[in-house]
């Protein structure tokens, strides 16, 4: 079940069909906020590492000291205690002695108390070294210079989300506003034309989506895994939510006007009117449940192709895999081509669609489905030939798809949708070679 | 051999190129026509609402109108709400945001031409209930104030003075099916008709849609 | 005398093609003085045609204007050849249908305009049929408020 609640779409399965300015909307202000936090973050590195330790290496003037002591610095933590060399050093600029501990300009805890104390052994006391301190204060001075790995990590992850921030904003300005004109009216008008849309050529075909829309999931068992078109998890989660929430104000009420009855006095207007409303949470529950007997028992469908794009007259292998914890009467594996037509009219929206193929590719009955021991199958999907290929333009659709059907005992039936790429046969005979498939 | 396409018997007279509003001329009831709607409109401040239920010619008067309302001097800005949109998509109080197109058709919001102008043509709205109350408040504020025009489709009345009223009737109905099969063999005899008629519940729309499925299935 | 009109002729007198073939004809202009023609626009185009809004694409386009210098003699037919596409192809389906088409359009003097269209197939798609039980969505229509 845990499959089915996608918390961010995933590309492959969810098609997401909400609103395309919101969308952009939304994801201009993610990136918009990563750039943000990206910029906050390299102004702070910039002040607390990059420049200190650019200067420990560039401005420091060299000099020498005498180690007069050293030790193993410790910081106790969570983790246990993280240790560093410190080394007491004494020089004189401009007349003036200065006695201070120190090693490096990172200078960073560690937990590694061997190599620590090796650093220690190499500063044995007595003998001169030389050191490098800051001219701007020279009570600041370092035994150790260069570039540490910490300075390159605390540069990387603020640049990380500029790059990430500010791509994405690019994206999204570069996009915006992007929409499909009429070419026609263009055409009439004389300007330049772009015939093809570049979102919708689907290796060299335009009008027919593009295979990288469901190519992009390699399979395990056959080279391409389809995504499914809808996942249940979310369906089952509203029914769930409108079944407690209507229920829990009806039983609220409920319970006022039965309180009236038991004390004498009867509301009948309250009672008349949770009545309808009572009957409604039923049929809620009802519908929830039927929603849950399925998700609780049908696991997830996978299909794999062994080829994407198919063409007419083509022969391909599919794979189907289906979990769960049921008895199925029946498993039924179509290969079905919708037209799907919308129309804008008035202020209607109008969608229709309508089966123009249907073949049966797979047909098994009576099994059981055992939690852990997937069912699965290979057999051979052919797309017929003289079918029409996919395809897809503002208002028009020529779909295909790979259904999965199962009839359950004691459950409500399932059916799950993996769509697939048809293109026209290189020759545009649509798969037929003198009246023959080919 | 395979069929040309160019067979105009391979097409369905029900197909929406045919009968979207604007491809079905409206039909004005006698005595009245465009211009003279259109003298009434002027005679109403620019202002005014078409009023009538689904499928009724709405959209097909408004697309009878534009013509002459742009022969009335005016221009025209259109602006088709589908699917719910709660607000309009284009800011009419910016006087010279508003796009105009200086062809012959009415322009549509989002087309080409920006005038540095303010508008002072005539703005219609088909599907005006659909707007909130709040943003056709403000609507016909700035209509007021930027002194254009408002022409608006309901279902409902409006605020706005009523201009036209459309209605179905089964004769009009007739008239329309006739033309559209011009020549064709009748696809169903009038009281078949008639009772499609009833049962859409006098929605045209609807009925020219049933019977798009009616010769796909007879001519196949 | 006949009002303006506009001819066109594929050659070979072909109608179906393949993609990937190159489709060329020519079209005359019939009834028409050369001083009227203020350009001739030729579109290869695609359109839907069914029970969904129509979608139409350009796949090739020449505009021959009297502003660029361009003259156009109306006696003397004009030619165009263009390479089809591989898709979409021609397609007689039952919500939705796909056809090609060469478009001539002739702006004349005065606002007037002319426009001749011939169709084509592209592809040897049949004509599709409602399957099995003819299984149909009904229309799903967001409506407006009553």
């Amino acid at each position: 079940m845990a499959r089915n609640f996608r918390i961010v779409p995933k590309k492959r399965g969810n098609r997401s069909t909400g609103s395309k300015w919101w969308g952009r909307v939304i994801e201009a202000s993610l990136s918009a906020a990563a750039l943000a936090v990206g910029c906050v973050g390299l102004v702070i590195v910039l002040n607390r590492v990059v420049v200190p330790e650019w200067r420990t290496n560039h401005q420091f003037v060299e000099h020498r000291c005498t180690v007069l002591d050293a030790r193993l610095g410790e910081q106790k933590t969570e983790d246990g205690t993280l240790c560093r060399p410190e080394i007491r050093i004494q020089y004189t600029v401009d007349g003036q002695k200065y006695v201070v501990w120190t090693y490096s300009k990172s200078w960073q805890y560690s937990s590694n108390r061997a190599v620590e104390q090796a650093i220690l052994e190499r500063y044995p006391l007595g003998p001169e070294y030389v050191c490098w301190y800051d001219p701007a204060d020279p009570s600041v001075a370092v035994l150790v210079r260069g570039y540490s790995l910490w300075f390159w990590l605390t540069l990387a992850m603020p640049a990380s989300f500029i790059l990430i921030g500010g791509g994405g904003l690019l994206h999204v300005v570069m996009t915006w506003g992007k929409s499909a004109e009429r070419r026609a009216a263009q055409a009439q008008r004389g300007s330049p034309l772009d015939l093809l849309d570049a979102e919708r050529a689907g290796a060299g075909f335009p009008c027919v989506p593009a295979p990288a829309s469901v190519t992009n999931s390699p399979g395990t068992t056959l080279s391409y895994r389809l995504p499914v078109v809808a996942a249940s998890g979310w369906k089952l989660f509203a029914a769930m939510v409108a079944c407690l929430g209507w229920n829990g104000i009806v039983a609220l009420f409920a319970c006022v006007a039965i309180s009236g009855f038991l004390e004498g006095r009867p509301d009948w207007v309250l009672t008349l009117c949770v009545i309808p409303f009572a009957g409604v949470g039923v049929a809620i529950i009802v519908y929830a449940f039927r929603y849950l007997l399925l998700a609780s028992a049908v696991g997830p469908t996978l299909v794999e192709v062994s080829e994407q794009p198919l063409y007419p007259g083509k022969r391909c292998e599919a794979f189907v895999s289906q979990t769960g914890r049921m008895r199925v009467n029946s498993l039924d594996v179509l290969l079905v081509c919708d037209e799907d037509a919308t129309f804008h009219q008035g202020t209607n929206t109008r969608r229709e669609s309508l089966r123009v193929v249907e073949q049966a590719v797979y047909h098994r009955v009576e099994f059981d489905l055992r939690h852990g021991v997937p069912f699965e199958a290979r057999f051979p999907v052919e797309i017929p030939a003289g079918t029409m290929h996919s395809f897809k333009s503002d208002h028009n659709e020529i779909r295909w798809k790979i259904l999965v059907k199962g009839e359950i005992a004691g459950r409500p039936s399932f059916v799950r949708s993996f769509p697939v790429i048809v293109c026209p046969a290189a020759n545009g005979s649509n798969g037929k070679v003198n009246g023959q498939a080919s | 051999m395979t069929r040309p396409d160019s067979d105009p018997s391979a097409d369905n007279p029900f197909s929406t190129r045919y009968t979207r509003p604007g491809a079905i001329p409206f039909r004005f009831p006698p005595g009245s026509d465009a211009d003279k709607l259109v003298e009434q409109l002027r005679c109403q401040g620019w202002r005014g609402a078409i009023v009538g239920p689904h499928g009724s010619g709405k959209s097909s008067l408004l697309a009878a109108l534009i013509p002459a309302i742009r022969r009335a001097g005016k221009e025209v800005l259109l602006v088709e709400l589908h699917d719910g949109q709660r607000r309009l998509p284009v800011d009419l109080e910016k006087g010279s945001g508003v796009f105009v197109c200086q062809a012959d058709s009415a322009a549509q919001v989002g087309s080409q031409t920006k005038t540095p102008d303010p508008f002072s043509g005539v703005v219609i709205v088909d599907g005006y209930e659909q707007l909130s109350w709040w943003n056709r408040l403000r609507l016909r504020g700035v209509a007021r104030r930027r002194r254009f025009g408002l022409l608006v489709t309901s279902h409902a009345p409006t605020s706005l003075p009523l201009l036209f009223r459309t209605a179905t009737s089964l004769e009009l109905a007739q008239a329309i099916v006739r033309s559209l099969l011009a020549g064709r063999p009748e696809l169903v005899s009038p009281e078949q008709l008639a009772q499609r008629f009833e049962l859409r519940q006098g929605d045209l729309r609807e009925l020219l849609f049933d019977l798009y499925d009616l010769y796909e299935q007879r001519r196949h | 005398m006949n009002g303006p009109l506009v001819r066109i002729r594929f050659d070979g007198n072909g109608r179906v093609y393949r993609p990937g073939e190159t489709l060329s004809g020519e079209y005359r202009i019939e009834s028409v003085a050369p001083d009227e023609i203020k350009a001739v626009e030729v579109s290869v185009l695609w359109y839907t045609e069914g029970k969904g809004d129509e979608d139409l694409a350009v796949h090739s386009f020449w505009r021959v204007s009297a502003e660029n210098g361009d003259r156009s003699d109306p006696p003397r037919p004009g030619r165009f050849s263009t390479v089809l596409p591989r898709s979409p192809l021609s397609y007689r389906g039952i919500l939705v249908r796909i056809r090609w088409c060469v478009r001539v359009r002739v702006f004349l003097t005065r606002g007037r305009e002319v426009m001749g269209e011939l169709a084509f197939r592209l592809g040897d798609v049949p004509a599709a049929r409602a399957a099995g039980n003819g299984h149909r969505e009904a229309p799903s229509e967001k409506a407006t408020l009553a």
